[in-house]
């Protein structure tokens, strides 16, 4: 078992340092590529003031005069050594601008994160434990909902009350923890959906396996079969929900950080992509790849710790076999 | 036979007459899951220390008569109504909080597939101890769990105790729930076809242990079965269902020896145990002579799991004369489903020669084996996954009309239906899919299918052994009028020893990917020369000889 | 040889149950009606003009005359959502479509290869799982210049990832299964067993995944138009209705209005989307 998980996780950890080189390349062909250019578009809007020279010379930095290849590799050798390039808009560096930002963003994602597990067990375990007829069903339509609602709209309600009608908080103080925690709500409740639906489906599927029958038939509680026996067999897969989720976070910081009027990650983008400023654009993927990538990477290393059944290195092993037949 | 032996559906006993001796008495009892009534008005009475079977088909409705009994239906779909009473309680109506102690402690339950009936991210020894804690007492469970696995024939208790339950064998855990729901000595267990899951060898271990415990610590014991002849073995009474309905119930030499309703008999006569002849007159012909149609030489096949090399088939050798049927029998895992494999050449032997029809199949590249499968097909085992689920049964069994482009349009249309008239089929089903069909129907297309390209050898891997008997023993007919017909050999694989005494004629004994007996089937069961032939021999219930003995 | 013991009566319980549509299932599918019609032919349900309104009109609350009220500049808001229609639903079909075309084929190309080929695409697949959808659909767009149909191409881009997973898992699991093996032995090629077997029985998790990635769709799209990547005023893409009404806090029904149909086109769709995975 030892040797196949150190073998497992040698595989897993190279996996992951391909996909984020390959991210890389991947958000520089789609800006590099496609049609459109949108630098030299930026460069040559007249609102942006820069002269022939300035162009040039920005041009030649970036060595978009040269073939997209020789681009590529040169920005691949940049990022090696960390260096994530320069912002076209505000000259300095890309590393300095998110290193900026990036600690709002995460306590905005961690809130959120919190929020939507919260919820996302409350509604579990209450269908478990309300009665069919009187509010299981509400419940277990909770999950479609929040998927149904765009993140913008809960955003946009929870300012309107909380903050015009009920004054709990300010726009304007856009970083206090009230301010926080309404916009880690509007973030984590798509996010809960998604985990709410998984913790839901498990449930029900443990609770109709026969060893719980089998362990109800032995005289066991309905309280005592949730927690020893449900739970864990449930709750385990979603730690793989949650790893995937930290797409959803990242992505739908972008609109919160916008509506909550916060400095973020999100609102980064969200100002670069507005001035096509792209060098920001491509770091701020590759960033959000690698976070995502890690989150799994660790998700999927300690899933078989944490769960017996899983058995590694593919195929079925032969241990029943050695065990003596009765 | 005494009168009051006799239990039947419409007899209405006068209060606290006869019923003193019941332990379990179940009157009027109806199950229905939402608006489809599985159950009806069943009635029967389990005495103390007696051992009643409900016998019947799937659909029969005998494994929810288990779980009604221990208030263990599908919360808010399953209801039950009419009258459960146990040991002087009434089970139905009793709340949920005044149920639970007899659940458990009074009435245990084994269940039937021993390998989901254990939560599979807790070890054996937490759920043990959780069970033996739910009895109260002083701590020391740990002690009591490890004594109790010893008691069920556990040779290592303390591995099993520290195992999960994905580690153990079948008939290891089964041997852990039985250990389990005789812990706190209840004085009913209602076991749910308790061996259905487990190889034939280790079925009959099972059910020894099961009566030897009831004899010693004087439990009452509910078998539900869909095996007639095991339940004559193992059960004082008999309780015959079919579609919810009690159909015939008695005690079980009286049921044996003269069965009163039409579907007991008819049950009965479709039992291979009970019945080894019943299609001699199809099997004994003159055989064809020439040279065999198949030949295995000295076939050797190895794997590799998780780097160590297994040698699934050893050396194997057997042949098939045309127009017979040769059965290859042995346990899970002994090797038979890899020899067909190599013998449809969709696996390469290592070592070996295999000819079917005088035509080598080993070595040989797809495209010349096209030619060979032509002659050569196979019915799989489970016809709920061997048949595409989007197909029309029309497709399905012309598919290789059309691969071979056999014909005109026409004719391969008028093919389809002749296959499916000769094992017993309408032209109704042309258009229908697999999941509008019954398991033996299926099993049936899945036959017609193999029959349509005309082949001479066909190669059965366990072909009725996701079936009901009744529905086993119609497509054996068929397979053996049409072996008589046409003349088609057939290599049978099973595990089913009293199927394979019906209608092979030659058998050959597998053992961890060797062959270790072979010959005529006959002298084989007679007289079997290996432990492990023995051990398969054995394992067939004989339970019906046994009782009609004792009658006569 | 326990199989025969499994189907009870629980299934053909279900099954029956199944054959009716719920209620809630019907709705859907009539809202579903509803917001396709719209799209098609606007002109039939409201007569007012979406662009040019009525400057003494503005601001007036939902009424009879006005159902959900009219803006800024007195255009009625019905009139708006209505028009918005086409371009928030085709996007969101387009989006899907590519998700499903691209992504099929990448995960239908995979699993049945495997082999390098498989590795390979595997790991683009894993890329583009990788960076989160929203943020790719972002850059997409923002490369492809701010138009409603480019959004609609970055957000099925952004689907691709999800489409081939699936597809290659559901191509895996259909090759292993018995059937296939049978056909090979009926004298099925490689080819008949791919076209005839595997991509059938394969595509239906697939159309499955489509329906409810529409609704996501729909959402992504709104996304986009919300924060002005999609086409820009006097379109009234229901994202960009949304976003122009949040600007005016005093008049709530221009944000309510457009968000109650979005919520109620994606709440339809996902609710159908269930329904069919459950009777499969």
């Amino acid at each position: 078992m030892n040797r196949d998980y150190a073998k497992y996780a040698l595989r897993r950890v190279l996996q992951a340092i391909v996909v984020v080189l390959l991210a890389y390349v991947f958000t520089f062909v789609v800006i590099s590529v496609l049609p459109g250019d949108p630098v030299t578009n930026t460069l040559r809007n007249p609102q942006n003031g820069f002269t022939e020279e300035e162009i040039t010379r920005i041009v030649s930095y970036y060595g978009l005069d040269r073939p997209v290849h020789e681009q590529l590799w040169d920005s691949l050798s940049r990022l090696v050594v960390g260096d994530l390039g320069v912002s076209l808009r505000s000259g300095l560096p890309v590393t300095r601008l998110i290193g900026e930002v990036v600690g709002s963003t995460l306590v905005l994602a961690l809130s959120a994160l919190a929020v939507a597990l919260v919820l996302a067990f409350a509604i579990g375990f209450g269908t478990r434990y309300l009665p069919k007829r009187g509010g299981q069903g509400l419940l277990r339509a909770f999950p479609a909902l929040f998927l149904s609602v765009p993140n913008f709209v809960v955003g946009l309600v929870l300012i309107s009350v909380f903050a015009f009608q009920l004054g709990l908080f300010r726009v304007i103080d856009s970083e206090g923890g009230a301010a926080t925690s309404f916009a880690a709500i509007a973030l984590g409740i798509p996010v809960s959906a998604q985990v709410a639906e998984v913790l839901i489906a498990n449930l029900d599927h443990e609770a109709g396996q026969e060893y719980a029958a089998v362990a109800r038939s032995r005289g066991l509680g309905r309280t005592r079969l949730f927690l020893r026996h449900l739970l864990k067999p449930s709750s385990l897969p979603v730690v793989t929900v949650i790893a995937l989720t930290v797409g959803e976070l990242l992505g739908g910081a972008v609109i919160t950080e916008q509506i909550f009027g916060r400095t973020g990650v999100g609102s980064l983008v969200e100002r670069s992509v507005t001035t096509q400023d792209l060098p920001v654009l491509q770091a701020v993927v590759t960033l959000a790849a690698v976070t995502f990538v890690v989150v799994n990477l660790v998700a999927d290393l300690l899933y078989p710790l944490l769960d017996p059944r899983v058995r590694l290195a593919g195929g079925r092993s032969r241990g029943k076999a050695e065990v003596a037949a009765p | 036979m005494a009168p009051q032996d006799r239990l039947t559906l419409d007899r209405v006993e006068a209060p606290g007459q006869a019923s003193a001796g019941a332990l379990l008495r179940v009157e009027g009892l109806s199950v229905s899951y939402g608006d489809h009534q599985v159950v009806s008005d069943v009635g029967f009475a389990l005495r103390r220390g007696e051992s009643l079977a409900l016998i019947g088909e799937s659909g029969s409705g005998k494994s929810t008569i288990a779980r009604a009994l221990l208030r263990l239906l599908p919360q808010g779909i399953g209801r039950a109504s009419g009258s459960v009473e146990f040991d002087g309680h009434d089970v139905l109506s009793l709340p949920e909080r005044r149920f639970r102690p007899l659940r458990g402690k009074r009435i245990g339950f084994v269940p039937q597939d021993p390998g989901t009936s254990l939560n599979p991210v807790r070890t054996v020894g937490s759920q043990a101890r959780e069970a033996a804690a739910l009895l109260g007492g002083p701590g020391g469970h740990e002690e009591l769990v490890l004594d109790t696995f010893a008691q069920v024939g556990l040779d290592n208790p303390r591995r099993v105790y520290d195992s999960y339950p994905h580690q153990l064998s079948g008939g290891m855990l089964q041997r852990v729930l039985i250990g389990l729901t005789v812990l706190p000595r209840p004085a009913l267990i209602v076991a749910d076809e308790p061996t259905s899951a487990l190889d034939v060898t280790i079925q009959k271990r099972i059910l020894d242990l099961l009566s030897d415990l009831r004899r010693d610590l004087d439990i009452s014991l509910l078998l539900i079965t869909h095996d007639l002849a095991v339940a004559a073995e193992r059960a004082d009474s008999l309780v015959v269902l079919k579609d919810g309905v009690v159909r015939e119930a008695g005690r079980t030499a009286a049921v044996f020896s003269a069965p009163s309703s039409d579907y007991t008999r008819r049950l009965h006569a479709d039992v291979p145990a009970l019945n080894p002849d019943r299609y001699r007159h199809l099997r004994d012909r003159e055989p064809a002579g020439g040279p065999p149609k198949i030949e295995v030489t000295g076939v050797t096949k190895s794997f590799t799991v998780d780097g160590r090399r297994l040698t699934a088939v050893d050396d194997v050798s057997f042949s098939v004369p045309t127009g017979t049927t040769h059965a290859l029998v042995g346990e899970s895992g002994s090797g038979k489903t890899t020899t067909i494999r190599l013998l449809l050449g969709l696996e390469e032997p290592d070592r070996g020669a295999i000819s079917v029809a005088g035509e080598e199949v080993a070595g040989r590249s797809h495209a010349s084996l096209r030619s060979i499968r032509r002659h050569l097909q196979l019915v799989y085992q489970n016809p709920f996954t061997s048949l595409d689920p989007l197909w029309t049964v029309e497709r399905l069994v012309g598919e290789s009309l059309d691969r071979f482009r056999v014909g005109t349009r026409r004719e391969r249309a008028d093919r389809v239906r002749e296959a499916l008239h000769s094992v017993g089929l309408g032209e109704d089903l042309l258009s229908r899919k697999p999941s509008a069909l019954s398991g033996g129907q299926r099993q049936r297309v899945a036959l017609a299918r193999a029959l349509v390209l005309r082949p001479d050898v066909i190669v059965l891997d366990e072909p009725t052994s996701a079936l009901d008997v009744s529905v086993q023993a119609g497509i054996v007919e068929v397979l053996l009028s049409l072996q008589a017909e046409l003349g088609l050999t057939y290599v049978f694989v099973s595990h089913d020893l009293a199927l394979v005494r019906q209608l092979a004629h030659t058998v050959s004994v597998m053992h961890r990917g060797r062959i270790v007996e072979s010959g005529e089937v006959g002298a084989i069961f007679d007289h079997p020369r290996e432990s492990c032939t023995r051990a398969l021999v054995d394992s067939i219930p004989v339970g019906a000889g046994a009782v009609a003995e004792g009658v006569s | 040889m326990t199989v025969a013991a499994v189907p009870s009566a629980l299934p053909a319980v279900r099954r029956g149950q199944a054959a009716k549509v719920p209620p809630t299932v019907a709705v859907s599918f009539a809202v579903l009606a509803v917001v396709l019609s719209w799209s098609v032919v606007p002109g039939l349900f409201t007569a007012q003009d979406p662009v040019n309104g009525v400057p003494a009109d503005k601001f007036l609350r939902p009424s009879t005359a006005h159902l959900f009220g009219t803006d800024h500049l007195g255009r009625d808001l019905f009139t708006r959502v209505v028009h918005g229609t086409a371009s928030s639903v085709t996007s969101a079909l387009i989006a899907v479509g590519i998700g499903v075309v691209v992504g099929g084929l990448i995960g239908l190309v995979a699993g049945f290869a495997g082999g390098w080929v498989d590795s390979v695409l595997a790991r683009l697949v894993d890329v583009l799982l990788a960076i989160p959808s929203f943020l790719l659909a972002v850059v997409v767009v923002s490369s492809l210049g701010f138009q409603t149909v480019n959004a609609a191409i970055a957000t099925g881009v952004s689907a691709v990832g999800v489409f081939a997973r699936v597809m290659r898992s559901e191509v895996l699991k259909t090759r292993q299964a018995v059937f296939v093996e049978a056909s090979y032995l009926q004298g099925g090629s490689r080819w008949h067993i791919l076209v005839r077997h595997v991509l059938p029985n394969a595509s239906r998790s697939v159309l499955m995944l489509a329906v409810l990635q529409f609704g996501l769709s729909i959402l992504v799209i709104a996304g986009l138009a919300f924060l002005g990547y999609g086409d820009p005023p006097p379109a009234s893409d229901w994202g960009l209705l949304i976003a122009t009404g949040k600007d005016y806090p005093l008049a709530a029904w221009l944000v309510y209005a457009p968000a109650f149909v979005t919520i109620a086109t994606v709440l339809s769709v996902n609710r159908i989307s269930r329904w069919l995975r459950k009777t499969d």
